[in-house]
């Protein structure tokens, strides 16, 4: 959920928005936030499952310093997506496990 | 290969007070951070610091973060952002990522101020989605401004416990509890205070035993522990939240100092390993110096005290600011002695010294500081503070809080500040110099309440938000009292309000007889509410509405 009015920040700026696609959907995120924000804003609180058990793993810290929030983005898995800012058509995807390179001659 | 004359390595408030005060001596500095913004945590504190009037107190984080960059900027300072440090080799080479590509910075002087970061706590079900550190709640609601959950469980009763919980509830969020291990809280009685009576229960003595759910945290159990920390069987309770949040220490970050061979000492007090320094905050390794939480977890004003320190002896040390160097940086240390003071600071200050002792290599002869003793009796003695709720006897004999008398006789600020924390707002905000704090910051404000006027200046200064106004003449059946409401939406004058109690219970109904905003309370508003005479001293909020 988006924080739109803060008692100590005020109004949420009007920015321009972007649009990414997560797991094939297309979603609206503000331009210059982190992939992660746009995610948590549209409700989905899941960025990759763990590699043996396949448990499902969110955010921790935040400021990427501990890569639960991993995801394949653009096609290159392990992008640490609560530092990484989002793009106008950027393709977001779940990692599964380690996740799976998308080779750019396929 | 990139050569400066000063690298100072990490952004945040030490990073960019060392280099403010390295440039403005006329040094060549270059200031690196991993992150794309510099200010390291400053810009998720949206709060008020505490601190003397002379240094940001009072100044919201975010705006000292603002002040410090326009600083760092007219100085001269060269920034590179985007740009993780990865090594550091011997006591000038840094090894950077710049555009995708290893690269080195050499530098004949170099200031690690690479901070902290927060501590984990394992217990089942930790890993679940929802399950995350204070530090990434403030990070999501204050910078991103994405509320991470809706009912929040906060783990421990630290400042940033505290505080966290206090700014997910001004994000519109719900705290469900607090829980602290310990059987009182660890961060000052203020902020307890301020959720207190926005009604979070603080539970003591009790610890997180399980987070439930399968695809997210659909609930925790917690559980009462004895003296020796062990859970209590069949005290536990479940708790429907969505989130929980640990808020349980910081650890110095302190990899590059490692890497260099820097000499260590393990200090507890100082939040683990940190790397020993000198009065000049330089390590072992000549030319290598440290600030900030590096050198032991303290807070942001002792973070910038000490990256001054460090700016200024490294400037010095290339031959920059000569005999201007000694005063200048006895005036630091000056400071920083003063914000160490207290039942607080106390600690910090002799685990410093340990630090300090050890860098000389005169291994702490003395006998190692009786901690029990020294401080925390001395926070006990004075308040109860377990969950941060005074009560009126302990108040009524508090130098802040005026007499009956006075009382009686019309409009007053009633100073429920009771800690000695190193802070001082409320002295320079009283236009009547009613408020004084002597001879030391730490000590308790004194309110003249013959001076005092009831104005009410003094409240929105109040970074604890602390301070009251209570006019016991406001009518033959009424009394005023007003109280800073950093909550949204403000209630509407004339309307009806339920008037709670410093345990957030709802008391009496009131009404709202004024609303106070003006730019110089800086996002404190005062509000200003008639209750029945008899809940004088019991009122001090409102009922928090729950619609946005």
């Amino acid at each position: 959920m988006r924080v739109v009015d803060h008692p100590i920040l005020g109004k949420l700026p009007e920015g321009r928005t972007v649009e990414i696609t997560f797991d094939g959907h297309p979603l609206e995120a503000l331009e210059g936030e982190p992939i992660l924000a746009a995610l948590l804003a549209h409700g989905i609180q899941r960025c990759r499952t763990t590699v043996k058990r396949r448990e499902p793993r969110w955010f921790y810290c935040g400021i990427g310093r501990c890569t639960d929030c991993v995801m394949i983005v653009n096609g290159i898995p392990n992008v640490r997506t609560c530092v990484t800012t989002v793009g106008a058509g950027m393709k977001i995807e779940t990692q599964e496990g380690l996740g799976r390179w998308e080779r750019a001659d396929a | 290969m990139h050569e400066v004359e000063i690298a100072v390595v990490g952004a945040g408030p030490a990073g960019l007070s060392a280099a403010i005060e390295a440039a403005r001596a006329g040094a060549k500095v270059l200031l690196l951070d991993e992150n794309r913004k510099p200010g390291g945590q400053l810009f998720k504190q949206i709060h008020k610091f505490f601190g003397s009037k002379a240094h940001y107190a009072a100044v919201r984080g975010i705006d000292i973060g603002c002040r410090l960059l326009d600083e760092a900027q007219e100085s001269g300072v060269e920034t590179w952002l985007n740009i993780p440090v990865w090594g550091l080799f011997g006591n000038h080479t840094l090894a950077v990522i710049r555009d995708g590509r290893a690269q080195t910075v050499r530098a004949k002087k170099i200031i690690l101020a690479t901070g902290a970061s927060e501590n984990a706590l394992s217990f089942p079900g930790w890993t679940l989605p929802g399950v995350m550190t204070a530090g990434a709640a403030q990070t999501m609601m204050n910078i991103h401004r994405v509320l991470p959950g809706q009912r929040v469980l906060m783990v421990g009763a630290g400042n940033i416990g505290l505080i966290v919980s206090y700014q997910l509830l001004q994000a519109g969020g719900e705290v469900v509890a607090v829980i602290e291990a310990m059987d009182q809280i660890g961060g000052y009685a203020v902020h307890a205070a301020k959720i207190r009576r926005a009604g979070v229960p603080i539970l003591v003595s009790h610890t997180i035993r399980e987070a439930h759910g399968r695809e997210q945290v659909e609930a925790a159990t917690i559980v009462q522990v004895d003296e020796q920390m062990q859970p209590i069987p069949g005290t536990e309770r479940r708790l429907g939240v969505d989130t929980v949040c640990l808020a349980v220490g910081l650890t110095p970050l302190a990899e590059l100092g490692w890497m260099a061979g820097c000499g260590f000492a393990y200090i507890p007090d100082l939040g683990g390993f940190v790397p020993l320094h000198d009065e000049n905050m330089e390590t072992t390794l000549p030319g290598l110096y440290v600030a900030g939480d590096i050198t032991g977890i303290e807070e942001a004003n002792s973070a910038m005290e000490e990256g001054r320190l460090a700016g200024l002896a490294a400037a010095e040390a290339l031959g920059y600011l000569r005999e201007e160097a000694i005063s200048r940086k006895a005036e630091v240390r000056q400071r920083l002695d003063s914000l160490r003071l207290g039942p607080f600071g106390e600690k910090r200050q002799r685990a410093k010294e340990r630090l300090l002792g050890e860098c000389r290599g005169q291994l702490a002869k003395q006998e190692p500081p009786d901690v029990s003793k020294s401080c925390q009796d001395l926070t006990r003695s004075r308040i109860t503070v377990v969950t941060g709720v005074l009560s009126l006897e302990e108040l009524a004999g508090s130098p802040g809080y005026p007499s009956q008398e006075r009382l009686r006789s019309g409009k007053v600020a009633v100073i429920e500040c009771m800690q000695q924390i190193p802070c001082d707002p409320c002295v320079g905000a009283c236009p009547r110099g009613a408020i004084s704090i002597a001879p030391t910051i730490t000590d308790l404000p004194v309110l003249d309440a013959e001076k005092c006027n009831g104005c009410g200046l003094c409240l929105p200064a109040c970074p604890g938000l602390a301070i009251f106004l209570v006019d016991l003449t406001f009518s033959p059946t009424e009394t005023l009292v007003a109280f800073p409401y950093e909550y949204l939406p403000l209630p509407k004058v004339g309307t009806e309000v339920e008037a709670v109690d410093r345990e957030g219970h709802v008391v009496a109904r009131g009404r709202v007889v004024r609303v106070q905003n003006p730019p110089r309370y800086d996002r404190t508003p005062v509000i200003s509410i008639a209750i029945p005479k008899e809940f004088a001293q019991v009122v001090r909020s409102i009922k928090r509405s729950g619609k946005r």
